[in-house]
């Protein structure tokens, strides 16, 4: 019962079925989608078969620096996407939520991997790697979506934010309503999940380990974990870059310095 | 040092340029506001007279120049803590989604207007019908009042908060000529009962008549003094 059945490349290949009918979805109704399903498609196969061979090479060397190594490679992957997402050219965003993500992320996996686990080292790659993958992978959208949510509001609500200014507020008075909403934003999806988790949908990690042959009252244990340990972490790191950036859309004088686009 | 005193506002040689433009909108820019005047600065559309209120206030900052307030640089004070003192009026008003009572008493939830009193609500209803909003109640919401009631409403706010210079930038510019008249009488009752000292920028050809005002021209990047 416990054997995992293993899957061939032919039958690999046969999940390829999947991505035909986006790609004829796309075709018949004129999505325009057809390049995005078929780079999206060769970009999963090769990242995912990439990371393997990454995570077997690193499993068997058992290496702190490969294990920081792979880390930073990741959190500077998560900021040029989340770069990627949000355009903004007048405030300098990119450099504090980079370091927000380094240090939050670092501690989120530690506390998870070395205390809640107790693995030994902390730093053990089995736990630690996918850790911060799925820390990482729920997080950095959180923050994609309150950055780009701020700076709208910020702009669309600039008037308002002024008025406040004008009447004696401090920034972050004035700015409070446009701050809680982005983080409001960002936070959602991840309390959506906690909501929705094992009704409507069974975690891909929870998955991962009941098809390997774990015990599901055992992968039922790590999932509430992980569903914990995103919200919390989407939280905390999307407050600090926040916090941060919200302070650097005014100006010495406290004035907004987003300008209408 | 008696001058010095009665001087609450001074603007020494200020020049403002937007980020990228080849010309600043003005420069060499003086102006004195003494305790208790009344000064009106006109100028077309686009000579910068809105940019001038703003900078009074921190709202935008200028390349060259310095403001004082009350013998101080203002970039030395707080930005909070000036406009506490100072108070700028927009041109278009703005009302955040609430009651027009919790609008007016909004000042006083700031940090830095903790230290004043927050009025009652009957002297609140009585200052609506000082400011020509005798139909208007506490309890209604504020986004729902006309452009007109909004900007009488947005200078009543201001005035709540006392503070020693107000700023009105185009106060009459989005209304019609009734609800301007009306706007004019309480700037210029605020001047006169209320010794509010009172700098308005305005393109109209308003005249008061019930205060003695100082009158300054803003073109050409210049600003001069054209009625004493």
């Amino acid at each position: 019962m416990n054997q995992i059945i293993d899957i061939s490349i032919p039958q690999l290949l046969l999940a390829f079925v999947f991505i035909l009918i986006a790609q004829a979805s796309s075709f018949i109704y004129h999505l325009g989608l057809n390049r995005d399903i078929s780079v999206g498609a060769l970009r999963t196969f090769a990242q995912l078969f990439l990371m393997g061979y990454v995570l077997t090479f690193i499993l068997g060397t058992q290496s702190l620096l490969l294990t920081l190594a792979v880390f930073a490679v990741m959190v500077v992957s998560a900021m040029f996407i989340v770069r990627g997402r949000v355009k903004e050219k007048q405030v300098a965003y990119v450099l504090p939520t980079f370091l927000t993500m380094l240090v939050t992320y670092f501690a989120t996996a530690v506390f998870v991997s070395g205390f809640i686990v107790g693995t030994t080292p902390w730093w053990e790659p089995r736990y630690f790697i996918p850790t911060l993958g799925m820390v990482i992978g729920n997080s950095m959208s959180a923050i994609a979506i309150a950055l780009e949510r701020m700076f709208r509001d910020m702009r669309v609500q600039r008037d308002v934010v002024e008025m406040k200014l004008a009447l004696g507020a401090n920034y972050r008075e004035a700015s409070d309503e446009v701050f809680r909403n982005a983080v409001t934003a960002g936070m959602i999806p991840s309390i959506n999940a906690m909501m929705g988790v094992g009704l409507v949908f069974i975690p891909g990690m929870m998955s991962g380990q009941i098809l390997s042959g774990t015990d599901p009252l055992v992968a039922i244990r790590y999932q509430i974990v992980v569903m914990f340990m995103l919200v919390g972490s989407t939280a905390l790191t999307s407050i600090i870059v926040m916090l941060i950036v919200r302070k650097r859309c005014f100006g010495s004088g406290e004035e907004v310095l987003l300008t209408p686009r | 040092m008696h001058a010095a005193m009665t001087h609450l506002l001074e603007i020494q040689n200020l020049a403002f340029s937007w980020p990228g433009a080849e010309f600043p909108v003005f420069e060499h820019l003086d102006l004195t506001v003494r305790e208790g005047a009344f000064i009106l600065v006109r100028g077309a559309s686009g000579t910068g007279k809105s940019t001038l209120l703003r900078l009074c206030c921190r709202l935008n900052r200028p390349q060259v120049g310095v403001i004082l307030f009350r013998g101080r640089n203002i970039v030395e004070t707080a930005p909070a803590v000036l406009r506490s003192m100072i108070s700028y009026v927009a041109q278009i008003p703005q009302m955040t989604d609430m009651t027009v009572g919790e609008n007016l008493l909004l000042p006083f939830s700031f940090a830095a207007n903790r230290n004043k009193i927050a009025p009652s609500e009957e002297a609140l209803e009585q200052m609506l019908a000082e400011f020509y909003l005798e139909g208007v109640s506490l309890g209604q919401s504020a986004l729902k009042l006309s452009t007109g009631q909004k900007q009488r409403l947005a200078i009543m706010r201001a005035i709540l908060q006392q503070p020693d210079l107000m700023l009105l930038d185009e106060p009459t510019s989005a209304l019609d000529p009734e609800s301007a008249a009306m706007v004019f009488s309480i700037m210029e009752r605020l001047n006169t009962e209320r010794k509010m000292t009172i700098l308005g920028v305005t393109h109209s050809d308003y005249r008061p008549e019930t205060v003695v005002a100082l009158a300054y021209r803003l073109e050409n990047r210049r600003l001069t003094l054209t009625d004493a």
